[in-house]
């Protein structure tokens, strides 16, 4: 800090520098990344379901997803007016998926912002302190990493109020960051193990500089090829939490739907239409995710191979 | 190894497959022998299944509703409700009268019956069971409600049972007081009684005098009930009567299909729906009791009249229940939520209490524009963002709690929260589990809920609901909860309470009772959803001539009586005898037939194991 102060105008010029990098880097990426089908298939999966997240309020109005306004018939087989049937209440089935796919998604997304917050810092920490404080956090990346996810999961939801969407947000984020801080505290390990780092100790910098300025940066193209791949762990957890019932069951996410078509006896109905649709929603996008995740993984892991 | 492993799994395999092709075809071995002690052939067995063993065959002791099923069975009562609409009738007692001042209450026990070990049954058993519960102490758990008006039980000859009250009491009418052999229960006293099992020992049936006697019992299993020869109203026709225990109604439900059992209960819409038209099976929806309710925090408060909890001021407004009320669609509720097995509600006492039930002279309907008028005539104005504002400013947001246990009432809150956002109501919805609601509705940290109860013969306990002295009370710092739910607290209505309390004249006790429910039905204490069915199979091509109570639609088993378990009769086929007609009249070659496939796969398994054994020894 104190060089950039008098230095003058050569921070901004380093600034422009760095900028220029990043957006080359970043346009070396994309390039690399559009070569590969599966990515770029993902992508396309998974921008149609944002396209419908977005677009449901304007394609569907609530009304349509009101179960005292609903005009349908109770479990109506795909027709001409409603595309893929109607639910127990009457509802679009349509309608339900697309503002089924505003909640998985947010939840998912959500979940998995908090999960990387954690994780990350966690798996620096963890990395870069090497005396009792890296061990213990080690210790309980371990300790996360081997409890069951799902009998966690159902423990704290019950724990902290079943029956809202916070709620199963937040444990979903609070389990699954155990992953993610083993990888990259590997990967902190290897970045401080690097000659410029021993450097920028010697000229005096502290932790917090070194973890923020240093490590950071160079774990942060795997930070993001990890979020793809939580947020479809994110999302299958939210359906299989919300299946349990455990999710709001006035939201009609993807998971909701599924746990009402079978509390609801869809299944003896014959209502496939109730029960495979919002079943395929969740193993396309998963798959999109996944799959736009390899592909990020193999960018900016080149020792994947794959090319 | 690996040779071995091979053949272990194909072993498993054919023998997985010989049971498969064996079971569906043996039904009658597998139902005809509920129990290894049973050697069949000649008995009629009626299996029930329940989901909720009996918790304990000592009537002092048990609490499930399994329990007081086999009471019921096993031991008699002073009189009864009967079939057709729950009016008294003669039980053990042929007659009984009220003394001219309202002291005592004389009852004509029948003349000449005797337990079912023999022993004299007469008016002396009764007075002896009827001090044993006054004076007792655990003895009072079940049956403290009945004897708390009857100061003494005097036998004054065999035939002749004469209890003496504080005060008079229509209870009297129904004192569903199982009475117990003296000459058994004598030997167990006060203490013994706590930890007695009351259970058939080294093969001897435990004494009783009802229907049937319990003959067998295996804990988390099943129960065997004889037939009672020496019952006052005749042997019934079925030999022998089974509770077995399943997991759940589905696990029921599939034992009914596969003829395991005879009778099932319970059961939920789609299984109901499954099951109907299946060959053999009869389905009833049956009526039942019960009724669902939005109910309303109408100021918490202790019993003292101290407030407690943080329930809004708004739900106290009479206006605004009536408009919520005037919101709700119960006939859409009955027949989308739950998928028809429901009739609209009215008030809480349900209607197939045909002397008890009031069906309002000025039924509140659903209409959204007159709820919305409700609300703009009591100064509720709406707000920008379409939620009204209270006179007070406030704005009109309440929350509303729903069940996790049940899934129509998840559905039935937010059929609410639809309805009522069309009138300018926002509505916070809330999912619990009922432990958790019923300590927050205890505590009066509420707005609304949706609920229900089960109303039994006797009103009196379902309108003691409502009454001030149920509200919660405050120990120690902690809040117990009442029985009140709404804290409905109306002088007029306690002192209406009171007097159906003393009323011994039936058809007077009735306006009054009457009265009561038009009072909560005005005041919109609750909203009364629904009344929902108990939507019930059983073998038709086994077993006939069942009773409903009420009638014609109510429920056939678990009812206030025995009626059906005393009528029932096994189906007699015109080309088959009647035993092997309960059997569900397998052909015995077609038994024959099952076990010569399933010896030959299993030995077809062997073969080819071994075939694929000697091809391993080869490599």
């Amino acid at each position: 800090m104190a060089s950039d102060q008098q230095t003058g105008g050569a921070p901004q010029g380093r600034r422009a520098i760095a900028r220029a990098r990043r957006r080359e880097a970043l346009a070396r990426g994309w390039g690399q990344f559009r070569t590969r089908r599966a990515g770029m298939a993902g992508l396309g999966i998974l921008l149609f379901f944002t396209l419908s997240a977005l677009l449901a309020p304007v394609l569907f109005p609530p009304e349509t997803i009101s179960v005292t306004r609903a005009t349908g018939e109770l479990l109506a087989p795909p027709s001409g007016e409603f595309w893929l049937g109607t639910d127990d209440s009457g509802r679009s089935m349509l309608a339900l998926l697309a503002w089924g796919a505003r909640v998985s998604l947010t939840v998912g997304i959500a979940a998995t912002l908090i999960s990387m917050v954690i994780g990350t810092s966690v798996g620096i920490a963890s990395g870069h302190y090497h005396g009792f404080g890296g061990a213990a956090l080690q210790r309980l990346t371990d300790w996360v990493l081997v409890i069951p996810f799902l009998p966690l999961a159902i423990v704290l939801a019950t724990v902290l109020g079943g029956g809202s969407t916070v709620t199963i947000i937040v444990v979903i984020g609070v389990t699954s960051w155990a992953g993610t801080a083993r990888l990259i505290r590997a990967q902190t390990l290897s970045v401080e193990g690097r000659p410029y780092l021993e450097r920028s100790r010697a000229l005096g910098s502290g932790n917090w500089h070194q973890m923020t300025r240093h490590v950071l940066p160079n774990v942060f193209p795997l930070v993001l090829a990890n979020t793809t791949l939580t947020v479809a762990i994110a999302i299958l957890s939210e359906t299989t939490l919300s299946f349990l019932g455990l999710g709001d069951p006035l939201r009609p996410s993807w998971g909701a739907t599924l746990d009402q078509a079978f509390s609801n006896g869809a299944v003896s109905a014959g209502a496939w239409w109730y029960i495979g649709p919002p079943g395929l929603c969740v193993v396309l996008v998963v798959l999109s995710f996944t799959m736009i995740g390899r592909a990020l993984e193999q960018i900016v892991n080149p020792r994947l191979g794959g090319q | 190894m690996k040779v071995r492993r091979r053949w272990h799994a194909w072993a498993a395999f054919t023998s997985a497959i010989a049971v498969l092709v064996a079971l569906p075809l043996l039904p009658a071995s597998a139902e005809e022998s509920p129990s290894p002690a049973t050697s069949a052939a000649d008995k009629t067995v009626f299996t029930v299944g329940i989901t909720q063993d009996v918790d304990s065959t000592n009537p002092f002791t048990g609490i499930a509703a399994a329990s007081f099923e086999a009471y019921q069975m096993m031991y008699p009562t002073l009189t009864e409700y009967s079939a057709a609409d729950f009016s008294t009738v003669p039980g053990l007692a042929e007659s009984w009268e009220e003394s001219a001042d309202k002291t005592y209450w004389t009852y004509k026990i029948r003349p000449g019956l005797k337990w079912s070990d023999g022993e004299p049954l007469t008016a002396r058993d009764a007075a002896y069971t009827f001090n044993r519960v006054i004076n007792g102490d655990i003895e009072q758990t079940n049956y403290g409600g009945y004897t708390s008006t009857i100061t003494k039980a005097v036998a004054e000859d065999d035939t002749t049972l004469v209890l003496y009250v504080k005060k008079p009491s229509p209870i009297m009418y129904q004192l569903a007081v199982y009475i117990l052999p003296e000459h058994i229960w004598k030997d167990i006293d006060g203490k013994k009684v706590k930890s007695y099992k009351n259970e058939p020992e080294n093969g001897e049936a435990v004494v009783g005098g009802g229907p049937y006697v319990l003959i067998e019992r295996r804990k988390g299993e099943y129960l065997r009930f004889a037939a009672n020869p020496n019952y006052y109203a005749g042997k019934p026709a079925a030999d022998e009567v089974v509770f077995r225990v399943y997991k759940n109604t589905d696990a029921i439900a599939e034992a009914l299909r596969k003829g395991e059992v005879d009778y099932a209960n319970d059961l939920s819409a789609n299984v109901f729906n499954s099951l109907e038209g299946a060959e053999g099976i009869t389905t009833v929806p049956s009526v039942y009791s019960g009724f669902n309710q939005i109910a309303f925090n109408m100021g918490a408060a202790l019993t003292d009249g101290t407030p407690i909890g943080d329930g809004s001021k708004i739900v106290l407004d009479p206006q605004v229940r009536l408009a919520v009320a005037q919101a709700i669609d119960r006939q859409v509720l009955a027949d989308k939520v739950y998928g028809g097995f429901a009739t609209p509600g009215s008030t809480v006492i349900p209607p197939l209490y045909t002397n008890l039930h009031l069906e309002p002279a000025n039924p509140v309907g659903f209409d959204l524009d007159a709820a919305n008028a409700t609300l703009e005539a009591a100064g509720y104005t709406m707000g920008e963002d379409g939620v009204r504002v209270s006179p007070d400013g406030e704005r009109m947001s309440l929350r509303l709690l729903g069940r996790q246990e049940s899934s129509e009432s998840q559905k039935v809150v937010e059929y609410v929260k639809d309805w009522l956002a069309q009138i300018g109501i926002e509505v916070n919805v809330k999912i619990v589990s009922e432990d958790t609601l019923y300590e927050k509705v205890g505590n009066g940290d509420f707005d609304m809920f949706e609920w229900g109860w089960v109303v039994e013969p006797d009103p009196d306990y379902q309108l003691s609901t409502f009454t001030c002295d149920q509200r919660s009370t405050e120990e120690d710092g902690t809040i117990y909860a009442g029985l009140s739910d709404s804290f409905y607290c109306d002088d007029e209505y306690d002192q209406l309470y009171e007097d159906q309390k003393l009323e011994t004249d039936q058809a007077k006790r009735a306006e009054i009772v009457k009265q009561m429910q038009q009072k909560l039905y005005d005041s919109n204490a609750y909203v009364v959803t629904v009344y929902y069915d108990n939507p019930t199979a059983y073998r038709s091509d086994r077993w006939t001539n069942f009773t409903p109570q009420p009638e014609p639609d109510g429920v056939l088993l678990f009812q206030y009586g025995t009626w059906s378990y005393e009528s029932i009769e096994p189906v007699t086929a015109d080309n088959a005898d009647t035993t092997s007609s309960s059997g569900g009249g397998v052909n015995p070659a077609l038994i024959v037939v099952g076990v010569v496939i399933a010896a030959g796969l299993v030995l077809g398994g062997v073969m080819i194991g071994r075939r694929g054994r000697s091809e391993d020894d080869v490599e």
